[in-house]
């Protein structure tokens, strides 16, 4: 049965125009509604805006208690998938935190004198503005990747801050209601980041791909291949937006080798496992180079000085140490093969004795044979003595003794 | 007296069961992304919308749909208004089918309902990447559209017991 233009009319029109009986509005007329709210919505209207943030502030918080039950079963899943791979990041930690260790020296050094260098070329910029935040509401959708904060404008947050978590870049304020925020994350698509590749200061944008990677866009392919080693991608400063030097993640050797286009960026965070944050604004210091600054320079070198000895010792207990360990290598080699040679020396030794009782039990046996000849009358059992019986131990001992044992 | 009360209590919840169960979808999204599958996802509204709105349920309102739209939409950060238009044009396809279905086969429903996703993802999508500037993934775009069809099947079973449980408890 086909349906004529006259009934798909009717149908339409029945279902989009006609105020169905268990209905309260007419479907055309919301939809209308929703129209026009997407048109005022894209002039940015005030009224809409005003909706918008209202019904923000509810949204945000009911969504975080009706979102409770789900965070206990993910929270659970976590732990269960954790728990059985305990042991493994176990072991892998303790190497990691040992080679950690020797580097932090190190690297106290490189940052006190980046502060220096930074200061001469008026370029260091320090924390004006630091507020820690819980993450409210994480849906890792698919469409945009962002995370409402529970800290608003009431508590001076103000749009563009840097969202951080443990020092490495997690996104920017996109959106600020009074109580709460929008963080807009690095790894969503429409996020564009001036960063920069080091070793080699390769200037690049990186965007997000939707999922929990980077992508590297606007770059020379041919200037990575140089490269063997992972690749760290830090916030350039280009722009302004983002104070230079935070860290964001790493390109590994495969993805830069690989033939693809836009090269990955794996991120230092796992941004689906956020839980608090902290949300910071830079500012320029303000102090010239003048007596005052002259001073801290010359503080700040003292300290380097200091720090460079304590790196120079360190380097020096590490040398001892690792002398230390070869040598008791040696030891222990060196005692294992003696112990060898002493096992080897006993069995020859076992052996030795082995072969001088059978010649000694031999020897017997011919002295036996010879004095049997000579002796046999003077032990032998017979009718009318009482000696021994041929064979028998006493008369083995009787013949040895070329006659019968005198008993004191 | 108390258990006509608490009756009466009951039965409201059990039609308004649908309409709670979508603000529920809407403000908590339980769609396992946390799984971290790659490219999985799927729209339980639209499943729920388009089921309900099909069987035209009591208590299933279209202001309550539309609001709900707007709630997803402040949830997802999309621009306000693109979830409820999306939503209603789901309830309008289900009605169109409503009217024109004689008898009710859930082969034909679940192929509709391929169409009707197709062409409000296509219009949702084409308005936030046309006015508002939005870049999308269209292979998670896709793969999303490929599931809520596939899950469309088992839900609506699902639904279906659902409903019966509803239809017996609104009788007790």
């Amino acid at each position: 049965m086909e349906i004529g233009r006259d009934d798909f009319v009717i149908a339409v029109r029945s279902a989009f125009l006609k105020k169905e009986t268990q209905q309260r509005f007419s479907l055309i007329g919301l939809i209308f509604l929703s129209i026009v709210i997407i048109f005022l919505g894209s002039f940015n209207f005030k009224i809409v805006n005003y909706i918008k943030i209202s019904i923000n502030e509810l949204v945000y918080r009911s969504s975080f208690i009706i979102s409770a039950p789900e965070k206990f079963v993910k929270s659970n899943y976590l732990i269960i998938k954790s728990h059985f791979k305990l042991y493994k990041d176990n072991s892998k930690n303790a190497s990691e935190l040992e080679r950690l260790r020797s580097k932090i020296l190190s690297q106290k050094i490189i940052t006190l004198e980046n502060i220096k260098y930074k200061k001469l070329i008026d370029d260091y910029f320090i924390k004006d503005n630091e507020t820690l935040a819980k993450v409210l509401i994480d849906k890792q959708s698919p469409f945009l990747r962002s995370v409402i904060l529970n800290k608003g404008s009431k508590n001076n947050i103000k749009l563009g801050m840097i969202v951080l978590d443990e020092g490495y870049l997690v996104g920017k304020i996109v959106e600020v209601n009074f109580l709460t925020s929008r963080t807009l994350l690095i790894s969503d698509i429409n996020s564009k980041i001036p960063v920069s590749l080091q070793p080699g200061d390769i200037q690049a944008i990186m965007s997000g791909n939707g999922k929990q990677k980077g992508i590297l866009q606007y770059i020379k392919n041919k200037d990575l291949e140089n490269y063997n080693e992972e690749i760290f991608v830090l916030t350039s400063g280009a722009g302004g937006v983002f104070k230079s030097g935070i860290p964001i993640g790493k390109i590994k050797s495969e993805a830069y080798n690989s033939n693809k286009v836009n090269k990955t960026i794996d991120f230092h965070k796992d941004f689906s496992q956020l839980k608090y944050v902290k949300i910071v604004s830079y500012s320029k210091e303000q102090k010239s180079i003048d007596s005052m600054a002259k001073e801290d320079l010359k503080k700040m070198d003292e300290e380097i000085a200091k720090k460079n000895q304590e790196e120079e010792s360190f380097k020096i207990l590490l040398k001892q140490k690792k002398i230390a360990d070869e040598i008791r290598i040696k030891i222990e080699e060196e005692n294992l093969l003696l112990k060898n040679k002493n096992a080897e020396l006993r069995n020859q030794l076992s052996i030795s004795k082995n072969t001088i009782l059978q010649y000694k039990a031999q020897e017997n046996k011919t002295k036996f044979v010879e004095l049997n000849n000579l002796y046999k009358k003077k032990c032998k059992k017979t009718f009318f003595n009482k000696l021994y019986k041929e064979g028998s131990e006493e008369y083995i001992a009787c013949i040895l003794n070329k006659g019968k044992i005198k008993k004191n | 007296m108390t258990r006509y009360k608490n009756n009466n209590f009951i039965s409201i919840l059990l039609i308004y069961s649908p309409i709670i169960l979508l603000f529920v979808s809407v403000l908590n999204k339980f769609d396992f992304n946390y799984l971290g599958l790659k490219y999985f996802s799927f729209n339980f509204s639209y499943i729920l919308i388009f089921y309900y709105s099909l069987k035209n349920r009591r208590g299933f309102g279209y202001g309550l749909i539309f609001i709900a739209g707007l709630f997803n939409d402040v949830v997802l950060g999309a621009p306000i208004g693109i979830s409820s238009l999306s939503f209603l044009l789901i309830c309008g396809f289900a009605a169109y089918l409503r009217n024109i279905t004689l008898r009710a086969s859930l082969i034909k429903e679940w192929i509709f309902f391929l169409f009707t996703i197709l062409f409000v993802q296509s219009l949702m999508h084409l308005a936030l990447s046309l006015f508002f500037l939005f870049k999308l993934n269209y292979y998670v775009l896709i793969t999303n559209l490929i599931f809520t069809f596939l899950f469309y099947f088992p839900f609506s079973y699902l639904f279906e017991i659902l409903s019966k449980i509803d239809f017996k408890g609104m009788h007790d």
